[in-house]
Formats: structure tokens, C-alpha cells, sequence
């Protein structure tokens, strides 16, 4: 037997295509439908230019892609020995703005994409949850608009700023702006707290064991509950491989496949489109079903996100968690929440470590289109798990341009005999609902995936 | 957040600010007696949504007075004389009586995120308690087969009275196999030909459904066009910028409840009322601008002291939106409040004519002479292509004296 069946409030649509035999799911198809061309848009323009169009790649993920074009086209200065001074104020006014945007997509995903599908799957009544119009959905957006303001007092606006420039940050904020900031920080704290996890956002971070599950309270309770309740930390496993490869001051990078490695070479990472359709039509193979590339690291694919993150930091509570149900959907849904109690706290701390008398940007000796030839790549932690970008400029002009999306890690097709990791994750469920959880669990993103 | 209220109020009632959309004390007399009847019909209407407004407001602690506060801003906002705030403040309550489905083709979702955080006393609660947001892609609780047959059920029951909210661009190239919908494999063409038929009128947000958007910048690989290239035969309003302020898709539907009718619309098809002047116009910066002060370098002393970013390519002289007013984010800032030069997101083209640093000299695109309080029907679309005179005596003259080049980078 097969279904089809669309799966919405992602961002974007997905299809899912399944093949069942004997009640489970034998073979799944990821199919995004929507494309672009931003990497055919970019050839040809000015390599500043790439700060305007990159963050449109995503509404949700902006951010990320304009600091991930930023220190790309930083990168070609460092590949060239031209020295390039970039002020600790400006890495963290830039790592700042990203953390805000993590933050903010991390309350929306859970309120919004996660939780309306979850309690389907109880036997209470939690109407609260229900999209557009339950309180806990409201209370949720409103608190996603106000931490995001935090952004936009350095950025400009939310969604869609490019506040960033080689040299820095364009921006210069006040200490009102920092108090401001700190203070949508606190709110946002504040709604940790009270209603998503019921405690002490200093006591959560002292959590160390997965039996501490049982302390936490509030609307996170209502998910471990509803989980415990249809066994949803024994379903959505994939081949247990991560993979972070943006470092930052808050994020490690390194993988884990078996062991973990903190060694990250970008000239491991490969994309393929053996199954993906092509704009250029003498390209399309037989086997094409989607516009998402393959993306593999050292020949093998690996999930990347917040549970990545947090096992590869080796962040005790999720550490645990993760060795008791492994990369189950319940660990997965987790690990990006309990990333939003870690972030809160940590953007705090960045946020208070900003110098306003040192400069904000610093001008480069020389300029871009100096460079006869140049390449960069760059990558950053999205809120969906790591962003690559890959760039060529020939006197200034864009040669080549080359993203690879979190999702593209976590949800392209597989090759050949190789299953994707998403792929993985849902072949052996015995239900489309829990098949497009998994699929969820791994934040989709269907605009960024196929730009 | 209501004395930021008051603050749009007062620019919006300067006379220095606004465009003349005056009519005459007969229209608007007029336009009163045709509201307040539609107002009292729609009320007999029954709710699509049962849920009282003002209850909603009040639950989130904003009191009446607020309330009133925020309509007579919204009001001004509109470019409608101070006695229409009453029947604003009702419009908003009267929201639940229109239908909306809102749907997404090729988009980055941005617009909907902006939505997300409209500005005001609770409209988000506006916006999601009480209009009757029958359909929306990213948010509404059903999904799959069900999302499907919510979406048909909708625009079977409201023929002829939705709007059609479109969030991006419409790819028509390879027969418009490089965006399909639904379970059918459905073009984002046919999709919006089919869903527009039946709306009272189609609402374009964001650049990419009104002019193309980035999708659309050279060498535009898969076709893609705005709503007006597609949809034929209906009132169409576009809301372009990227993203789209919220403040302005709320103006539209309140002025559709309010009226019944869309509001006046330039050439492009943008609400005059958002889109009437420039945001140079407006900006905080103009005073530098006017009295020769130019950041000269992202980071210098001009970039300290807030002067004008004309030189660092702002192409707030020939962008027409109200942001300047409005902001983003609630009101939380804009982006020449943090030093960055607006880049002419609400403009067609403006990903290739006049995207980021690219200063003015350098962008093919000049600005007309004639003041700053003309509008681009005065203009008319020449405007965009205009390389007749420089505006700005200094930026002018010391462009052309200088070895300096606008373009920070260039420099040695
Ligand atoms: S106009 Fe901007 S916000 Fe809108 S869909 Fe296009 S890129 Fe996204
Ligand atoms: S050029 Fe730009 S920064 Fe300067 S006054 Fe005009 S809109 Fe403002």
C-alpha cells in the first residue's frame, strides 16, 4: 500500500510519500515542492550584495544565513593573509542576534508546530494548545514578539536584517539598548519559567540525570507525559550520528559517529543530487523527487540540530536523556527545548559582556573586488541545526554560490542504498500521525531546504 | 507601547508628512453615513468567530481608553479625519464578519513571521481572536488532508466574500512545475487562479507576491511573477516590503470592514494611506540629511552621532512605504535606527536596482528634483528609472568633488 499525504505548519509544505507493509512504513519519500534558485540568483552579483539576499533565503533563519554570508566573505580575506580585525563587540553583537532568533523559533516551533500534533495523541482535553486561538498558543506568540524585539534593537527589524558587514556590525547599540535588551531576555526567562517548565530557570539548569524529567512541570510536562504515555521515546531513531559545525561562543563544533571528534574539516562535506530534480533539465535523473540535495559528511549522513549540539557540548542533562532513549522523537523534542532554557541564559551572559566604547566595525584595508580570485566558506548554528556556506568571487563578482541548510542535513533523500537520516527515523512506524511527528521532530524547515 | 501610538497620531496629522489625500468634508461626510450603515448591517451578520473584542482587550490589561487611544492612531494612519475613530474602534470588533484565507507559494514565510508579531493592544488577539482567519498555511491547527478540505469548505461558504491573502511569488516557468501545492501536484499558478476566483479581493503581502521579490532578480531561474501578472478581473491590493509591515495589512482589512470598499491605491496598486510618500520624508535623519551630515563609513563618527546614511547607499529617497512612521517589530526600531540605510525592499526591482551598499552613484537609479513631498503618481514609474538630477545639494557636491566614493569599501 501506498499513501500521500502533505504534511503543513512547517514552514512551507512537505509531501510524504509512504509505502506500508504489514501495518508499518517500509519505504518514505520526503518530497519539497517549492523552489527558487537563490544559488543561480546570486552568480553574477556583487559579493556585498549577498548580505541583502541571503537572509531572504528564510523568514525563520535569517539571521543565521546573513552571519553565515558575513564570515563567508570574511573567510576570503583570511584565505588571502589580509588581516581583518573584528572587535569582540561585533562577534557579539552578531552571535547575540542569532542566539535571539534560536531562542524565538525554539518558543514558536514548540507552541505552534509541535505541541497542536502531540496532544491529539491525549486523553485530556487540551484545547489550550490549539492553534490561533488556545491561550497557551496565544501567550506563546506574544511572547515570541516581545523577545524578538531584543533583535530588532540591534538589527533594525525582525525578519530580515542585514546588520552585518565585513569588519563588523553596522549597528551601535546604547546602554538603554542593552538594559531593553536584558529586559526582553528576563520576560522571556520569566515565560520559561512560569509556564513552560514550572520551576527556576537556575534550577533546570542544575538538572544532570534523566530522572530529573520528573521535576520538570508546566506545559514541557504535558509533552514528557503525553510521550511517556505512546512510547514516543522508542520511535523516530535514526543512526545516532551528529554533527555541529559551527563553532561559536556559544556552540562546539564536532561529530559524533560512535565516538566524538571535535575535528571539523569542511572538505568533508559533500552534496549530491542523484535524486533531486535540476534546473537544468538534461541534468534531472530518472530517480528525482524533490528539489532538497543530499549532504553527507565523510561519505555518511548525520542529524544535525540541538540534540547535536548538546550531546557534542556534552551538556549533562540532555547527555543523559540521550544515553537512556537515544535519538528518539522524545529526545529530539527535548533537546531543542531544554536548548532554549541553555540559551536564555547564555545570551544574558553575552549580552552583559558587550564594551559600548569599543567600535562596532572596522574597516577593511582593502575590498573585496581587490581579489582577482577568492573563496570562503562559513559555517553557524541555525535553529535548526548547522548552516553551510560556500563562496567564489572573481573581482568581487559572485562566481559561485553554495548553501547547505540544516534541514538538507537532516531531510534530503538518500542515495542510493543509503537511507537519509529522516528517512530512517520513520521507516518501522506503524502510524502516519507518529510518521509526520518524527518529521517534525526535526524542525522542517521547506524554504530554506530547497532554496 | 500607546504613547508610541500617539507618536504615529502626531506625524500622521502633520501636515508636513502627509501626502494630500484630502476630499472634502462632502466625501467624508458621505463615507460616514455609507460606513455606519455597513458597520450596523455587519453586525446583524452573524460572528464567524464568537468572541467579543473587548473582553480580549481588557483580559490583556489594555483599558478602554488604550483602546480608544490606539483606534484614533489607527484612524489617522488611514489618512480618515478624527471622526471616524469611533467607527474604527468598532470596525475592529466588526473584524470577525470577513473572512480570510491566507496562503503561501514561493515564499521564505517571512510574512507570515511578521504577522506573527503585529503591532498594538493585542492584535495579535485582533488579528487571531477575532479575525476569521479561515485558512493559513503555517499556523492553522488542521493539517494534511484535513487543511484541504478546511481550505475548499472556506471558499465554498464565503463566495465572494473573502480575501485571498498571497504570501509569494508564482514561478511560471517550466509550465510552473518549480512550485506545486497539495496532495494533486496543484501550480502555485492554478492554485491562485483557482482561489482568487471567488474572493471579493486579493491582498498581495510582501515584495515577492506584489512585484516578483527576490525569486524574480536576474536572472529570474524559475519565472517567477507577482499576483498582478496572474490574478485578472479582481480588486487587487499590493502591500510590498520584505517583509511586509503588519501595520498595514491590519489598515487594509479595516478599512475593508470599515467601508467595504479597498482603499485608494497608486499606480503600483499600494494603499496610498501606507504607501503615499517617502521614507525619507519622515526619517529621524533627515535634519542631517538637510543640513549636510553624512556617515561617510559604517563605524565613524557620523555612524555614532545617528547623520544621514544617504551616502552609505540609503535609498530611502525613492522608497515610498511608512516604516519610517510605524517601525518594525511593534515599533521596536527600524532599520535606519540602527545605522543600515533602507534598501527599497517595497520597491519593484529592488533586489537588483538598488540592493545593499551600493551607493546612489553607483546604482543607475537617481532621485527627481521637485521637493520631497511629491508622490510616485506625480512621479509616475519613471521615477525608478529617473537619472536626470541628484537630489541633495551636499551629497551632490561633495560626491562629485571628492576622490571620496560613496562606497566604503573603494576607498583607499
Ligand atoms: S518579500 Fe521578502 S519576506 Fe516576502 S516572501 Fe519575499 S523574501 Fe520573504
Ligand atoms: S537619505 Fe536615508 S538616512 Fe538620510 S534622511 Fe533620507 S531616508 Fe534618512
Amino acid at each position: 500500500m501506498k499513501t500521500v499525504d502533505i504534511v503543513e505548519r512547517i514552514e512551507g509544505e512537505a509531501k510524504l510519500v509512504c509505502q506500508w507493509n504489514k501495518e508499518k512504513i517500509s519505504d518514505v519519500k520526503i518530497q519539497f515542492l517549492n523552489f527558487r534558485g537563490f544559488e543561480f540568483i546570486l552568480k553574477d552579483k556583487p559579493a556585498l550584495d549577498a548580505l541583502v539576499y541571503t537572509p531572504r533565503i528564510c523568514g525563520i533563519c535569517g539571521q543565521a544565513h546573513l552571519k553565515a554570508t558575513v564570515e563567508a566573505l570574511e573567510n576570503i580575506y583570511k584565505n588571502h593573509n589580509e588581516e581583518l580585525i573584528l572587535t569582540k563587540k561585533a562577534k557579539l553583537l552578531r552571535e547575540i542576534g542569532l542566539n535571539i532568533e534560536i531562542i524565538d523559533s525554539h518558543i514558536k516551533w514548540f507552541y505552534m508546530f509541535i505541541m497542536p500534533d502531540i496532544v491529539k495523541f491525549s486523553q485530556n482535553n487540551l484545547a489550550e494548545y490549539t492553534p490561533l486561538k488556545g491561550k497557551k498558543w496565544l501567550e506563546a506568540s506574544m511572547i515570541a514578539s516581545e523577545t524578538i524585539k531584543s533583535l530588532a534593537l540591534i538589527g533594525g527589524q525582525w525578519p530580515h536584517t542585514s546588520y552585518m558587514i565585513p569588519g563588523g556590525v553596522m549597528s551601535d547599540p546604547t546602554l538603554l539598548d542593552l538594559i531593553s535588551m536584558q529586559n526582553y531576555m528576563d520576560q522571556a526567562i520569566i515565560f520559561f519559567e512560569n509556564s513552560l517548565v514550572g520551576i527556576k530557570l537556575d534550577n533546570y539548569l542544575d538538572f544532570k540525570k534523566s530522572e530529573d524529567l520528573y521535576k520538570v512541570k508546566g506545559d514541557l510536562k504535558d509533552f514528557i507525559t503525553i510521550s511517556f504515555e505512546n512510547e514516543f521515546e522508542k520511535i523516530g531513531k535514526s543512526y545516532n550520528r551528529h554533527l555541529v559545525l559551527g563553532d561559536s561562543l556559544s556552540f562546539e563544533k564536532g561529530k559524533i559517529n560512535r565516538k566524538l571528534t571535535k575535528n571539523i574539516s569542511y572538505e568533508n562535506i559533500e552534496e549530491l543530487t542523484l535524486n533531486s530534480f535540476d534546473i537544468d533539465k538534461s541534468k534531472i535523473s530518472k530517480e528525482a523527487y524533490t528539489w532538497s540535495k543530499t549532504a553527507l559528511y565523510s561519505n555518511n549522513f548525520y542529524e544535525t540540530g540541538p540534540l547535536s549540539r548538546a550531546i557534542v557540548q556534552n551538556r549533562d542533562f540532555v547527555n543523559d536523556i540521550h544515553r537512556k532513549y537515544k535519538d528518539s522523537m522524545f529526545t529530539r523534542i527535548l533537546a531543542r527545548m531544554d536548548e532554549l532554557g541553555f540559551l536564555l541564559f547564555k545570551t544574558k551572559e553575552l549580552i552583559k559582556q558587550i564594551d559600548i566604547n569599543e567600535d562596532s566595525f572596522i574597516k577593511p584595508k582593502v575590498s573585496l573586488s581587490d581579489f582577482k580570485y577568492g573563496f570562503g566558506q562559513s559555517a553557524v548554528e541555525a535553529c535548526r541545526g548547522s548552516l553551510y556556506h560556500d563562496i567564489e568571487i572573481e573581482n568581487g563578482i559572485i562566481s559561485k554560490y553554495d548553501v547547505i541548510t540544516p534541514t538538507v542535513w537532516n531531510l534530503g533523500p538518500g542515495i542510493e542504498d543509503k537511507l537519509s537520516t529522516s528517512q530512517k527515523a520513520i521507516i518501522g512506524t506503524d502510524s502516519l500521525a507518529k510518521a509526520k511527528l518524527i518529521l517534525r521532530s526535526f524542525d522542517v524547515c521547506s524554504v530554506c531546504t530547497t532554496h | 507601547m500607546v504613547d508610541s501610538q500617539e507618536m504615529v497620531k502626531k506625524v500622521f496629522t502633520t501636515n508636513s508628512a502627509r501626502i494630500n489625500t484630502n476630499k472634502g468634508d462632502a466625501y467624508y461626510n458621505s463615507l460616514f453615513e455609507k460606513a455606519k450603515s455597513r458597520l450596523a448591517a455587519l453586525r446583524k451578520q452573524p460572528a464567524l468567530k464568537d468572541i467579543d473584542l473587548m473582553e480580549v482587550v481588557e483580559s490583556e490589561g489594555v483599558n478602554r481608553r488604550d483602546f480608544m487611544k490606539w483606534a484614533s492612531a489607527t484612524t489617522a494612519t488611514l489618512m480618515l479625519p478624527p471622526m471616524f475613530t469611533p467607527l474604527v474602534a468598532q470596525a475592529t470588533e466588526l473584524m470577525n464578519r470577513v473572512p480570510v484565507v491566507w496562503i503561501e507559494l514561493q515564499d521564505c514565510a517571512g510574512n507570515s513571521e511578521a504577522i506573527l508579531r503585529s503591532a498594538t493592544p493585542t492584535v495579535d488577539d485582533l488579528l487571531f481572536d477575532v479575525l476569521s482567519l479561515e485558512y493559513h498555511h503555517t499556523l492553522q491547527a488542521a493539517s494534511g488532508h484535513q487543511a484541504e478540505h478546511q481550505l475548499e469548505d472556506a471558499i465554498h461558504t464565503f463566495k465572494g466574500k473573502y480575501l485571498l491573502f498571497v504570501e509569494g511569488a508564482i514561478p511560471k516557468a517550466m509550465n510552473g512545475q518549480y512550485g506545486t501545492i497539495g496532495p494533486g501536484g496543484e501550480t502555485f499558478e492554478d492554485n491562485l487562479k483557482r482561489l482568487s476566483k471567488d474572493a471579493a479581493a486579493v491582498v498581495a503581502v510582501g515584495t515577492c507576491a506584489t512585484f516578483g521579490g527576490i525569486p524574480a532578480a536576474a536572472p529570474n531561474p524559475t519565472g517567477a511573477v507577482g499576483v498582478m501578472d496572474i490574478v485578472k478581473g479582481k480588486p487587487i491590493i499590493n502591500i510590498p516590503a520584505c517583509p511586509a509591515n503588519p501595520a498595514n495589512m491590519v489598515g487594509v482589512v479595516l478599512h475593508y470592514v470599515l467601508t467595504g470598499q479597498i482603499p485608494e491605491l497608486d499606480s503600483l496598486l499600494r494603499p496610498k494611506f501606507a504607501f503615499g510618500y517617502r521614507i525619507h520624508d519622515n526619517c529621524e535623519r533627515r535634519a542631517h540629511f538637510d543640513a549636510g551630515e553624512y556617515v561617510e563609513e559604517w563605524g565613524d563618527d557620523g555612524a555614532k552621532n545617528n547623520w544621514c546614511l544617504y551616502k552609505m547607499g540609503c535609498k530611502g529617497p525613492m522608497t515610498f512605504n511608512n516604516c519610517s512612521i510605524i517601525r518594525y517589530n511593534e515599533g521596536a526600531n527600524w532599520p535606519i535606527g540602527v545605522g543600515r540605510g533602507c534598501i527599497g525592499c517595497s520597491e519593484p526591482d529592488f533586489w537588483d536596482k538598488y540592493a545593499y551598499e551600493r551607493p546612489m552613484a553607483d546604482a543607475n537609479i537617481k532621485a527627481p528634483t521637485g521637493g520631497v513631498e511629491k508622490t510616485v503618481d506625480e512621479f509616475g514609474l519613471g521615477l525608478l528609472t529617473a537619472t536626470s538630477i541628484g537630489i541633495g545639494v551636499h551629497a551632490v557636491a561633495s560626491a562629485v568633488a571628492g576622490k571620496r566614493t560613496v562606497h566604503s569599501e573603494d576607498e583607499e
